[in-house]
C-alpha cells in the first residue's frame, strides 16, 4: 500500500499523504463493515542509510521491527541517483497477529535524499515525527559517521541528532578507538546513544552472568582480578572492548587482549581468573564453551544475532542503559591507559 | 547488647534485568490430574511456550500423574495433540515439541493409593539424577479440589515435602467452597508446607491487564489523586461470558457464578482497583494491601442481602436464530437446581478513600457477548453548562468514564465531553483508546505462563495468600448463607441477555445503571 511520490518532501505534504492513506485504509474497512486495521505507533524511528541499495534493507528491518515495536518509520535514503533532491513517499506496513482478524498497520515514510540534501533532512523531520513519543535514530549513514565527513555530512547528522531521545550506531568494522572517541564526544554533549556492539554482547553476557548468581558458588565474582579477551583482528574491536569495561568495571581488574590467531574479528575467548580458578568462555562454531579448572564444563548454543534481533533487543531498552554506561567509559579508559 | 553483623551476600554485578530474562531455577513440575482438562488446555500449552521461549532452563522436567494407565510416550503424544490445538496466539513447532517432550514423563496413579506417592518419589529421584534439578520439585493440584487436603497430607506422609531443593505447591481453584472449609485446608496445608512454599493460583492476577492495573495506577500521576470517593462515583466490574456451561454443568451447579468468579477473580480484582500504593512493589507488600483492602469491605448483614445483592439463572432462549438451551436442560444439571448463573453484588469499602461508593460487581453466563472490564464512573461536574447531544438522545448525566478493558480488546478507553462541529455550544461524548494490540508487539503471555514462571522463581506477588483467600470468603459468606436457604423463581433471565431486572433494580436504587460493555 504506497501513495505516489511527494516532490517536494515538505513536513505538510508528507503528513497529507499520511492522512490519505489512512482514509483509504479506513474506506476499506468501511467496506468490508467491520473494524479491520488498528493504527498502531509507540514511537517514530528513523533510519538514515548511504548503502548502495536505496534504503531496502533499512525498509527490510523496520518492517520486521514493526511487529515487536510498533512505530512511524522514516527511511532516509541518502543516495547520488536519487531523482530530485528530496522526496518523500508514505505507505502502510501492515501485519495480521496469529489468530487475530485485525490487521495492525503502522506508518513508514521514505525520503530520498541526494547527498548534497542530507543537511537539509533534519528540518523536514521536525516537523514529521509523531507527537510526544520517544524517537529513536539508527544512523547507518556510513559516510556520515566517518572521520573524513565533510562539515556538511557532519551538520547533517547532527540535525537529526537532535531530535533522537536515543541513536545507535554500529560499530562492528569500525576502528574501535576512532569510533569509541566519536560517542565518547556525543555521550559529553548528553546524548543517549546505544551501539550494536554491545548489544552482540549479551549472548555472552547472559550466561556469564548467570554463573555468579548462584547463590551455592564459593568464588564470588569479586575474587576474579584477571580478565583476558582473545579478539581476532590486529587490534581489539568495539565488542572486545565492551566486554573487558562490563567484566573489569565492578572491581577495577586488570584486563589483557590476546590475539586469536586465524580468526575472524570478533570476540573470541574471555578467560576469568581468581587466584583458584580460572573460568573460560569459548566460541566455537556456532557453540559456546564454558570451561572452570573447578571442573565446570557447559556447551550452549551460540548464534550469531541478526541486524533485526539486534535493533529489537535495542530498541526495548529506551531510558538510561546503567551497564552500557560503565561499561563504555572503562572501556575508553582500557583505551587510554 | 552486642549484635554480630552478618556479612551480606555478595550482589551480582554482572545482572541486567534491562536485558536478561528473569532466570528460574531447574525444578520438576510435577502435575497430579495431568489427563484432565486443565492440563491439556492450559498448563501444558503454557509450559511448552515458556520452553519454546527459552524462559525455563533446559534442565527442567515436568512428570505428569492420573489415574487414566498411560507410558511416558503415550502421555507425549497426547500432550502433543493438546498442546497444538490449545496453543494461544502461538504457532506450533514440531522441532521444539521433539525437545520439549523429552522432558515429560507419566506416572499413572491413584491420590487415594500410598504406592502412587512412591512412584513419584522413584520418578523424582532418577530426574533429580538425569536433569540436574538439584532436587527443587513445583507440585500442580489440577484434580478435583474434594483431593487437595488428602494429596497434601499424603505429599507429606511421604516426605515429598522435604529434599534437596525447594519444594512448592500450586493449588487450584475453588480454595475451599465457604469461609470454614477454606480455614480448613489452610490449616491442613500448613501441617505439610509453610505458607511461603503455598502458591494459590487466581489466573484473573496473572493476567497481563490486571496487572497493568497496577502499573496504570502507580506508574502514571494523574489518575491517582482523582481516585477516590471525591471524585469517583461509583465502580462496575463485568465479567461475562457468551457460552453457557459448556459440559461442566454437574461441576457448575454446585457452585454458581458467586462461588465461581466473585469470591475469588472479581474481588480480586476489585481489590487492585481499590488498593492502596504498596510501599515497595515486592510480594509481601502487594499482598498485604490487596488484603488490607478486602478486610475493609463492609460485611453485608443477611437482612441486607436481598437489597445488595441478585442471583440469576439463564432460560432457554432463540439466539441469532439457533435455540439454546436454559441452565436447568443442560446436560447434567438437576432440572429444579437453584444454581446461580448470574451474579451481581453491591460492595463498600469502609476506609477513608472509598465510603460510600458503591463497588458493583456482576457476572453471568449465557450473556450477549465475552467481556470482562472495570468502568470507573467519575462524578459530574458541578454545573452543566453545556448542551449535550448523544446517539440516543440521553444525556450523559456523568460523562467522565474510565473503561479498563480486560478481555476481549486489552486496553483503556476515557470517555469525555467534546464540542459537536458547527455553531452553537453543544457537546457530545467522545471516547480516546489505547489498545494494548497497537502500542505492543504481538504476543502477550497467558496468565498460565506468567504463573507457571513466577512460582518456579519463587515470586508469589500474584498468587493469593491465606489471608487474601479469608477475607474474600469473609465477604461472600452471608450473601451464600442467605442464597441456600432461598428458593428462586429461576429462570429469571433469558441466554443472550445482560441479566435479570433485580439487578438492574439494585443499582437503579442508588441511583446508577448498568453499563452495556
Ligand atoms: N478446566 C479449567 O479451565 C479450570 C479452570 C480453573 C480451575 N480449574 C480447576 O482445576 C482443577 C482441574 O480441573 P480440570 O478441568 O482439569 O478437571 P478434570 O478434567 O475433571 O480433571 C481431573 C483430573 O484429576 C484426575 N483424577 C481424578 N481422580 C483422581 C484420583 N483419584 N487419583 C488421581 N487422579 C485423579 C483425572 O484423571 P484420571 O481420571 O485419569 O485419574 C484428571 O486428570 C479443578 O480443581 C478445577 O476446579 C479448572
Amino acid at each position: 500500500m504506497s501513495t505516489s511520490v511527494i516532490f517536494p518532501a515538505q513536513p505538510e505534504q508528507i503528513l497529507k499523504g499520511l492522512g490519505k492513506l489512512w482514509t483509504s485504509l479506513a474506506q476499506e474497512e468501511k467496506q468490508q463493515g467491520k473494524p479491520t486495521v488498528l493504527r498502531a505507533c509507540a514511537m517514530t524511528l528513523i533510519v538514515a542509510t548511504d548503502d548502495p541499495d536505496g534504503g531496502y534493507a533499512a525498509s527490510q528491518t523496520i518492517s520486521e521491527l514493526m511487529r515487536e515495536h510498533p512505530s512511524r518509520g522514516i527511511v532516509i535514503a541518502v543516495s547520488p541517483e536519487a531523482e530530485h533532491g528530496l522526496e518523500a513517499r508514505v505507505l502502510a506496513q501492515c501485519w495480521k497477529p496469529f489468530g487475530k482478524a485485525q490487521q495492525i498497520c503502522c506508518e513508514q515514510i521514505e525520503i530520498i535524499a541526494r547527498p548534497e540534501n542530507w543537511p537539509n533532512v533534519g528540518p523536514t523531520l521536525i516537523g514529521i515525527v509523531a507527537a510526544d513519543l520517544p524517537v529513536v535514530f539508527w544512523c547507518r549513514h556510513n559516510a556520515a559517521l566517518s572521520p573524513l565527513a565533510s562539515r556538511k555530512q557532519k551538520a547533517g547528522l547532527e540535525a537529526v541528532m537532535s531530535l533522537a531521545t536515543k541513536t545507535i550506531v554500529d560499530s562492528k568494522g569500525e576502528d574501535a578507538e576512532l569510533r569509541l572517541d566519536l560517542l565518547s564526544t556525543w555521550r559529553k554533549l548528553g546524548r543517549t546513544v546505544a551501539d550494536l556492539e554491545w548489544t552482540r554482547l549479551t549472548p555472552w553476557r547472559e550466561p556469564i552472568a548467570n554463573i555468579f548468581d548462584n547463590p551455592c558458588r564459593e568464588i564470588k565474582f569479586s575474587s576474579f582480578r584477571k580478565v583476558e579477551i582473545a579478539h581476532g583482528g590486529e587490534k581489539p574491536g568495539a565488542l572486545a572492548l565492551y566486554a573487558a569495561g562490563w567484566l573489569s568495571a565492578p572491581h577495577q581488574a586488570d584486563v589483557s587482549f590476546t590475539q586469536a590467531q586465524g580468526k575472524d574479528d570478533g570476540l573470541h575467548r574471555i578467560t576469568l581468573r581468581s587466584d583458584s580458578e580460572q573460568i573460560d568462555f569459548e566460541r566455537t562454531g556456532d557453540c559456546m564453551i564454558l570451561r572452570s579448572t573447578n571442573g565446570r564444563s557447559r556447551r550452549y548454543t551460540y548464534k550469531e544475532a541478526s541486524v533485526d534481533a539486534l535493533m529489537t533487543e535495542e530498541l526495548s531498552v529506551v531510558g538510561p542503559d546503567a551497564a552500557f554506561d560503565s561499561a563504555f567509559a572503562r572501556a575508553q579508559e582500557l583505551l587510554n591507559d | 547488647m552486642s549484635v554480630l553483623a552478618q556479612p551480606l551476600p555478595e550482589v551480582n554485578p554482572l545482572q541486567d534485568p534491562l536485558r536478561f530474562e528473569r532466570r528460574v531455577p531447574p525444578c520438576t513440575i510435577v502435575i497430579f490430574g495431568a489427563s484432565g482438562d486443565l492440563s491439556k488446555r492450559k498448563l501444558l500449552p503454557a509450559l511448552y511456550r515458556l520452553f519454546y521461549e527459552r524462559r525455563i532452563p533446559p534442565n527442567f522436567a515436568v512428570v505428569g500423574s492420573s489415574r487414566t494407565p498411560m507410558s511416558d510416550d503415550q502421555f507425549r503424544d497426547r500432550m502433543k495433540d493438546s498442546v497444538a490445538k490449545f496453543l494461544e496466539d502461538a504457532p506450533f513447532d514440531e522441532d521444539i515439541w521433539t525437545s520439549f517432550a523429552q522432558s515429560l514423563y507419566y506416572v499413572p496413579g491413584d491420590l487415594n493409593k500410598p504406592s502412587s506417592y512412591d512412584d513419584v518419589r522413584n520418578k523424582l529421584d532418577q530426574i533429580e539424577k538425569d536433569h540436574q534439578t538439584g532436587g527443587n520439585v513445583l507440585f500442580y493440584l489440577s484434580t478435583q479440589p474434594s483431593y487437595y487436603a488428602e494429596a497434601v497430607l499424603a505429599l507429606g506422609e511421604h516426605r515429598l515435602n522435604r529434599g534437596n531443593g525447594w519444594r512448592r505447591v500450586i493449588i487450584e481453584k475453588p480454595f475451599g467452597h465457604d469461609l470454614n472449609s477454606a480455614r480448613k485446608l489452610n490449616d491442613e496445608i500448613h501441617k505439610v508446607f509453610d505458607e511461603s512454599e503455598v502458591y494459590r493460583i487466581d489466573h484473573y492476577l496473572g493476567k497481563e491487564t490486571v496487572q497493568n492495573i497496577l502499573a496504570f495506577r502507580f506508574g502514571n500521576g494523574i489518575f491517582e489523586p482523582l481516585w477516590n470517593r471525591r471524585y469517583i462515583d461509583h465502580v462496575q466490574i463485568t465479567a461475562a461470558e457468551s457460552i453457557g456451561v459448556e459440559g461442566r454443568g454437574g461441576y457448575y451447579q454446585e457452585a454458581g457464578a458467586l462461588r465461581d468468579m466473585i469470591q475469588n477473580h472479581l474481588s480480586q480484582v476489585m481489590a487492585t482497583i481499590a488498593m492502596e500504593p504498596p510501599t515497595v512493589f515486592d510480594a509481601d507488600n502487594v499482598r498485604d494491601e490487596r488484603a488490607k483492602l478486602l478486610r475493609a469491605v463492609r460485611v453485608t448483614k443477611p437482612e441486607d442481602v436481598p437489597k445488595y445483592a441478585v442471583a440469576g439463572q439463564y432460560g432457554a432462549a432463540k439466539i441469532g436464530g439457533q435455540d439454546v438451551p436454559g441452565f436447568r436442560q443442560e446436560p447434567s444439571v438437576d432440572p429444579k437446581a437453584q444454581t446461580d448463573t448470574y451474579a451481581a453484588v453491591t460492595f463498600f469499602i469502609d476506609n477513608w478513600r472509598w465510603a460510600d461508593v458503591p463497588f458493583y460487581i456482576r457476572t453471568g453466563k449465557r450473556m450477549p457477548k465475552r467481556v470482562t472490564d472495570i468502568a470507573i464512573q467519575f462524578q459530574a461536574p458541578p454545573l452543566g453548562l453545556f448542551k449535550q447531544e448523544t446517539k440516543s438522545g440521553l444525556r450523559e448525566v456523568r460523562p467522565n468514564l474510565l473503561v479498563l478493558r480486560i478481555q476481549p480488546e486489552e486496553g483503556i478507553s476515557l470517555r469525555f465531553l467534546s464540542k459537536s462541529p458547527g455553531s452553537g455550544m453543544r457537546v457530545r461524548p467522545v471516547s480516546m483508546d489505547f489498545n494494548y494490540g497497537s502500542s505492543f508487539g504481538e504476543r502477550t503471555p497467558t496468565a498460565y505462563e506468567t504463573l507457571l514462571l513466577d512460582a518456579m522463581a519463587g515470586d508469589p506477588t500474584l498468587y493469593t495468600r491465606q489471608d487474601m483467600v479469608e477475607a474474600s470468603w469473609q465477604i461472600v459468606q452471608p450473601i451464600l448463607d442467605v442464597w441456600a436457604h432461598t428458593t428462586f423463581t429461576f429462570p429469571n433471565y433469558p441466554a443472550g441477555t445482560w441479566g435479570p431486572k433485580e439487578s438492574d433494580e439494585m443499582l437503579a436504587r442508588q441511583g446508577h445503571v448498568w453499563r452495556i460493555p
